[in-house]
This record gives structure tokens, sequence and C-alpha cells, in this order.
């Protein structure tokens, strides 16, 4: 069944694949008509720069602006951008996310936001992504190997968040969003306020959410083998709220642009509070169900900071610009104490940390990247480096990953040819050196070792010292190749990743998962080798976009269930244990748009992905959270109506296919129906246009799971219908 | 255009490779935890400090079995509930001075799809009474785990 329905799939890709070739040379009369404009100046410009960009790349790039944020709003910023193919995310709860792009997240995925890379615990997949999806104008989404521009971590993609574009000179203004949402109760504002007179700018925003426990359609789950009743359908202790602030100034000349950014984002929120813990809990349900937004245990508490200075010069014909940044993360997930293998019942007064802290996680990095672009001939050339150190201390009374300090540097040359108006090159090296230290850590209570059948009490060593050094050298290339309406792309390359502390040397128990994880201090740098293949096809009336890709490791980094239990700290948990086995990879998005009208278009976006462990333990699996194919039909309609500017009004019907192909400990998935509906419209005010948009999530309350969720192996529905409102109210003062 | 058609070549040659891949039939079940028929304890057993009890209860599995683990803890926090559907009376909620606690894990002889597990335990004669939890984990040799967890009396 599992295999007739993959090939059903393949077959599907490659028809489509050859209707469309044959579509190409049947078509090759390229439309006279120029596209329309109907975007502000200033969105029309991004617009083409990231058309530009497009034609230019060899990679996949797909790039959104913050009016597509604004129509797709979610509870976190990935949320809001996965309505893209190939882009799914790894949600916990309403209001947090990690990326998942064509299957690939955690340390996989790397997240760059205004030129520095965000440094949090990614390796978790209860930890959200910390970035402020108000503060966000221009993503781009970069869905293929990436190493040779980030370095380490950029094997799956990268998710490039820009930098806001600069105020004009001599303004001052700002605005004011908005944000309703029914079904956790939610309520959003941000704040911004920017101005420029010559030289001299800033531009700042305070952003605020609050909001309750979010609602699935069901009154009961099954946490394992577990029965929790559900009260009201509410999902215990799932609210949270969430404080940022940023801030950008500097000066912006003719020749020179210094840029200061500082950033902080606060969120606290808390976790289905039935499945935490080392089994599933009962839990005071008078507590918890007494209000539905308070924040009980378990919680988790995250700040993260960021301060950073981009400059850049040109000199010559050289474009120089160097960073220096730092970031500070600091989580804390706060739960009741549970005594787990040894520890001792009541727990002890003198303690090292509070009795409720049950994990706290501190990092500093430190990052200074430098780059020089130039032309040299038909060469467009950019040579650079970047060096980031970090250190990782931990506290709490429960562990999983020793405390850490780990030195990254690299140095890339990156070469795009422009052999004709047609033809594109793109040739790119790097060097990459690390090397991580992690530090040793004793149990803080005895546990009872036999030696010699004579029981003795001993504190456990859980990490030893241990110093690993990893060097990689990865290179890409790639060619592209334009006409009026379409565009073929082709690239090759290679990405590494080093192993991280959690992969090195965890050795504790995942609290959300019931489950003992060891790490394999053994692990070699993971390797990873992709073919991007990308076809588009432009004309006034309709488009269409295919991408397909091939992908290998040789030893991708898999933490696998095995047989074994932990009887020390574990309780008799499961041991799961850091492996690398051989993984082949490939799959393709797709998406069209035809327009009926002027004003009425449909799409189609589709998905497809197949994973497969070709060696190791699990050999003949998938990988662990892999994005069952889907389908997105989307209708969009775009009339002329007086006093209101650029309405629209869309419906959009997700099919996702079953996902059959799993791994332990995860369940097969069934299909899923779901439906959105949002319009909207600019309301003319004078010189500023107010922007409303409503949109509709699950319209019709569709109970479902979703297989890359995290809350999907305790058979969680996902969130119910949500009626989400969002204003934008610009102002400006003159001067 | 020649070098168009050599870059669709590719193209259709990617798809037609990644169609030849087949693979065996891979093992997605779930090991099974009997308690049935002739086990011990089952939900709302009672024990007696001081005595050696035999634990007992037959695994099943499609292909093999991996392991199991025994883990006993106090509930005198009424902390969880079990898996089972039957709720037992319970003790008020209590502080715990010496809890019994034992954990251990027991391995199942390679190649096996099914097995009668044995294993004795010793209930200390001065550990609190009170409620406790009995804690079943089998796993099948894939990494599938099944759980049973019962309350159980010990007086």
């Amino acid at each position: 069944m599992k295999n007739a329905l993959s090939t059903y799939w393949k077959y599907c890709f490659l028809l489509i694949s050859l209707l469309v070739s044959a579509e190409v040379f049947s078509q090759n009369q390229p439309s006279e008509k120029k596209p329309e404009i109907k975007e502000l100046e200033e969105v029309l410009i991004s617009n083409n720069s990231a058309q530009k960009n497009k034609k230019e790349e060899s990679l996949n790039v797909e790039t959104v602006n913050n009016s597509f944020i604004q129509r797709n709003l979610g509870g976190s910023l990935m949320q809001s951008l996965q309505r893209l193919p190939g882009v799914k995310t790894i949600s916990i709860g309403s209001g947090g996310s990690k990326p998942l792009i064509r299957g690939l997240s955690f340390n996989q995925v790397i997240v760059v936001e205004n030129g520095l890379k965000h440094e949090g615990q990614q390796w978790g997949a209860d930890h959200g992504l910390e970035i402020d999806q108000y503060a966000v104008n221009r993503v781009e989404i970069i869905k293929g190997p990436s190493s040779f521009i980030y370095g380490s971590d950029a094997v799956g993609g990268a998710v490039n968040i820009k930098p806001l574009p600069l105020p004009l000179q001599n303004t001052f203004g700002g605005s004011v969003d908005l944000t309703g949402k029914s079904n956790n109760a939610q309520f959003g504002s941000s704040i911004n306020l920017f101005g420029r007179n010559e030289n001299w700018f800033f531009d700042t925003r305070v952003t605020t959410m609050d909001y309750g426990d979010y609602r699935v359609p069901t009154d009961v789950v099954q946490v394992y083998s577990y029965t929790v009743p559900l009260y009201k359908n509410h999902l215990r202790n799932t609210t949270g709220k969430e404080h940022d602030f940023h801030l950008s100034t500097g000066y912006s000349g003719e020749n020179l642009k210094s840029v200061f950014y500082f950033s902080n984002v606060h969120t606290k929120s808390g976790f289905f509070a039935n499945a935490h813990g080392l089994e599933p809990r009962n839990v005071d349900t008078e507590l918890h169900d007494k209000s539905s937004r308070d924040i009980l245990m378990p919680y988790q508490q995250v700040n993260h900071l960021k301060l950073s200075n981009t400059t850049s010069f040109q000199f010559g014909n050289h474009a120089f610009e160097m960073q220096i940044g730092f970031q500070k993360n600091f989580r804390r997930e706060w739960s009741h104490y549970v005594n787990h293998g040894y520890m001792p019942p009541i727990y002890p007064d003198d303690m090292y940390a509070p009795q409720d802290l049950e994990r706290q996680y501190d990092k500093d990095v430190w990052s200074f990247s430098a780059k020089d672009e130039f032309r040299l001939n038909r060469h467009q050339i950019t040579v650079g480096t970047n060096i980031i150190t970090q250190e990782n201390t931990i506290g709490g009374w429960s562990f999983l990953i020793p405390a850490f300090s780990q030195f990254n540097a690299g140095a890339f040359f990156y070469d795009k040819i422009e052999l004709n108006e047609k033809w594109w090159l793109n040739g790119a090296v790097r060097y990459d050196y690390g090397t991580i230290k992690m530090k040793s850590y004793y149990d803080w209570f005895q546990s009872p070792v036999s030696e010699n059948n004579q029981a003795q009490m001993e504190y456990l060593q859980r990490s030893q010292d241990l110093t690993k050094t990893f060097n990689s050298f990865t290179w890409s290339v790639g060619t592209n190749y334009n006409l009026e309406n379409l565009s073929l792309k082709a690239n090759l390359g290679s990405s590494f990743r080093m192993p991280i502390a959690k992969e090195l040397a965890s050795n504790g128990v995942n609290y959300h998962y019931f489950r003992f994880e060891k790490g394999n201090p053994n692990l070699d740098a993971e390797r990873s080798y992709q073919l991007d293949l990308g076809i588009e096809w432009n004309q006034q009336n309709w488009s269409f976009q295919l991408t397909p890709f091939v992908n290998y490791f040789p030893n991708f980094i898999y933490l696998n269930p095995t047989s074994a239990h932990d009887i020390y700290y574990g309780a008799g948990n499961q041991v799961f244990e850091y492996e690398q086995s051989e993984v082949l990879r490939y799959g393709a998005e797709f998406q069209t748009r035809y327009y009926f009208l002027k004003s009425l278009s449909a799409e189609i976006g589709a998905e497809y992905l197949y994973s497969e462990q070709k060696s190791g333990s699990k050999k003949g699996y998938t990988l662990p959270f892999s994005p069952p194919p889907s389908v997105l039909f989307g209708f969009n309609y775009e009339p002329q109506i007086r006093l209101l500017k650029e309405p629209y009004f869309s419906v959009d019907y997700r099919f996702t296919v079953q996902q059959n192909n799993i791994v332990p400990p995860e369940k097969k998935t069934a299909e899923s129906h779901v439906f959105n509906v949002a319009f909207g419209s600019k309301v003319k005010t004078g010189k500023q246009d107010i922007s409303i948009n409503i949109q509709i999530q699950n319209l019709f309350n569709t109970r479902y799971l979703n297989h890359t969720s995290f809350y999907r192996l305790i058979e969680l529905p996902e969130v119910g219908r949500n009626i989400i409102v969002s204003m934008k109210i610009p102002f400006s003062f003159s001067r | 255009m020649k070098n168009l058609k050599s870059l669709l070549g590719v193209f259709a040659l990617v798809f037609i490779t990644s169609c030849s891949s087949d693979n065996a039939e891979i093992d997605t079940e779930y090991p099974v935890i009997d308690i049935t028929q002739n086990a011990f304890p089952i939900q709302c057993s009672t024990i007696q400090r001081g005595q050696t009890i035999t634990f007992k209860a037959s695994f099943s599995d499609n292909v093999e079995l991996g392991s199991y683990s025994l883990d006993i803890h106090h509930n005198f926090d009424h902390h969880t509930h079990s898996t089972e559907v039957t709720t037992c009376e319970m003790e008020a909620v209590k502080k715990p001075v010496k809890p019994m606690l034992f954990i251990n894990n027991y391995t199942i002889p390679n190649g096996v799809k099914t097995y009668e597990a044995t294993a004795q335990i010793t209930i200390p004669a001065d550990v609190d009474p009170g409620d406790y939890h009995f804690m079943i984990r089998l796993t099948d040799k894939e990494g599938w785990q099944t759980l049973k967890g019962l309350s159980i009396k010990i007086l």
C-alpha cells in the first residue's frame, strides 16, 4: 500500500514535469505585455530585486514580504510562511514554531536575522524560534544546502530575514499593528516609529502579545496509553505571552552606511500540562481549568537579546561589509520537581537550583563577519569570512546536555559569472574549522552501582571533558538560463554540519517524549550533497514553477530508538541513541497560477518528499518529521471597489495525503482536508492607507492531525476554527 | 537550445532514477503486553512488605521482541493515573519518608516473538506503605515501545 502510494506520487510529478516541458516548447512565443504596476513603489522595487535574484541564483529561493505575512498571519513567523510549498513547521502550541524546509529542521536549517545567524537552542522540538514576526519586512527562504554562504548547519536550507529598508530622507512616521485571534483569545499589538533626517535615522518597535489556552476540536486526548479529558476543548496550560523590543539606528551616506541593531524578544509560555515529565501526569485540573490565561507549571521562559553593528562602504568598485554581533539566549524550563532514578523523594533544601527550575540554558554568542563584493569583467566576486564563538552554561535540577564552548571560523569565495544575457554561472568554495569543548558533569545525588555483586552508592558521571575538532571543505556550482518567459536552473552543491553538544554528549531524559536520550562522542561532521533543478514560466496570465531535488547524506545524524531501557536517570524509560546512517531524499515543489480575469485567479501549490535511510539500524525507514505530500488549491478574487484599495477575497483548500512512512516512535497520520478563507483591503485615509486583513483558518473546525506537529505523538488534533483579524495603521508627521 | 535540452534531460533522468528505489516492508507494529491471564501484578493488586513477589506477563511482537523494564515508584501525591480503565481506591495524599524505589531492566532472548516474562522482586520490610505505580515498558527490536502503568498498593 505504502509503495503503491509513493509510486503514485512519483508518477504524478513525473507526468507533471513532462507535461510542463511539452508546454514550454509549444508556448515559446514571448508575451509582449508588460507586468502590471499595482504595488507601491517600495514593494515593487523589492519584488523586482527578488525576481532578479531568482534569475541569477541557481539555488531555489523564495522571497516573501510583510504583506504576505499579514495576509497569512499565523501564531508565529514560520506558521505564517507555511503556505509556501516545501516550507512547513514543527509547531509547539499556538505561539511557537520552528522551520521545517523540505523535511529538515532543528540545526539543519539556519535562520539569519539582519545578517546575524540566530543562535538559540534549536535542537529542541519544543523550542520555538525567538523572532518577532511584526518586525519582519522581507524573508528569503533558500530551499537547499547553503553552507557555502552560512557555514555549518545550513545543510537543509536557510531562512534569511532581511534588514528593514531604511526610512526615506526627511521622514518621521510609524505604524500601529493590531491583531486579534478567536481560538486562543489572543491580542497582539506592535507599534513602530521611525525617522530620518538626511543621513541619520532610527527605527524602533515595541510588540506585545498575550494569548490564552488554545482550543482543539476534541474533549479527550490519548497521551501515549493514558486518557486525558480536556475542559471545554481547552488544551490545558498552553497560554503564553510575548514582549519584544527593537531599535535600529545609524548613519547612511553616499559611500558609508553603519547600522546598529538591538532587539530583545521575551516569551513565557506554558506546556500542555498532562504531557510533561517522566510519564504522562495527572494534574490538578481544578487549579488548571480555573482560568485559561494563567501560565502554570510546566512552562518555559525565554529571553533572546541581539546586538550588532553592520558597516558597509564603497571603495572603488569594491563593496565592503563587516558585522560584529553579540547575542544571548537565556532559556528556563519550570516544572514541579519529580524525583526519578535515584533522586531523593523530597527536594533537598541546600540545592544549587530553585526547586521548580527543571532546566536552564544560557548561551552567549560573539560573531564577526566581513565580506568584499566586487566586479571583475563578467565576474561578480564575493570573498568573505565568519568567526563565531559561543559559551554555554546549564542550570536546574535535571540534566540533558553539558555546558560547552564552541568556536567556528570559515572563509568563502563566491563567483557569479554573467556569460551573456541568457546564461549565468555560479561557483563557490568554502573552508570551515570548528571546535567544541564539552564540560564534565556529575549527578547531584547518589545512585546504587553494583560492583562484584556489591551495591555501592555513587555520584554518577553524566558527561566527560571532551574536545572535538572538525574541518570541512564545501563547494557549490550552478547555472541559470533565462529567456523572456522561461527560466531554468540547476545547482549541485555540498554542505556540512558539525555535530552539536546535544548529539555528542546528551545523557538524560527528554521530558516531553518520556525517553532517555544518549549522545555519541564518535559522530563525524554530517555531509550532504544535493542536486537542485528549477524550471519557471512567467507569462501575463499564467505562471508555473517546478523545483525538484535529490539529496544524499553519507552520514546523517539520527536519534535512533533502541530496544534498551535506562535504569538510572531514565527510571526505566526507553533509550534513544545518536547514530549516523546513509540517507537518500528526493522531492519536488510545484506552483502554478492562472488568471481567468484580471481580478480572478486560481493557484495550485504542491509538494512531495521522500526520505529513506539506506544503512544503519533503521535501514529502510524514513526520517522523523517527514511531511506527507500535500496540495493547496487557492482562489483569489481582487475586484475594483470604490473607496477600497486592493481588496481581495481568497479561499484555500489544503489536501494533505496520509503519512504511512514512519519511524519509531511515530504514528501513521491520516489524510486531512482543511479550508481557510481570507479577505481584506486597504482603506484610503488621507496620505496613508489603513490595511485590514481577516482570516478564518480551519473554516469547518475540522479535527485533524498534523504529522509534523510537536504534539503529534500524543494524538493531539490541530487548532480548531480560528478567526484572525489584523489591522495596520500607518501614520506620518510632516516635517 | 542544445544546452536547454540537456538540462531537461538531466531533469527527466532524476525522476526516472528516483522511481526505481524499492524497499522491503518495514516493521511499524508495536509489541503487546498481555496481563489478562496468569499475570501479576494487575491493576489494583496489593503486595505485602517483606515479601518477594513474582512479576508475570505475556509479551508478543510481530517480528522480534527487544527488552523490558520494570519500575515501581510511589504515587503518594496522586501524580498520575494508570493506563487501565478501572480505577482503584486511593489513600489520601501524603509526604514520602522512605518510599520504595525499584528500577530494573531485563533481557529477552534474541529472535523470539512471544515471551512469558517472570521476575522476582523483593519488597523491603521498612518502606512506606501506600499507593504505588508499577510500570512495565516493553520494546521490540526496532524500537517500538508499549507501556503499561498499573496502580498497586503496598501494605
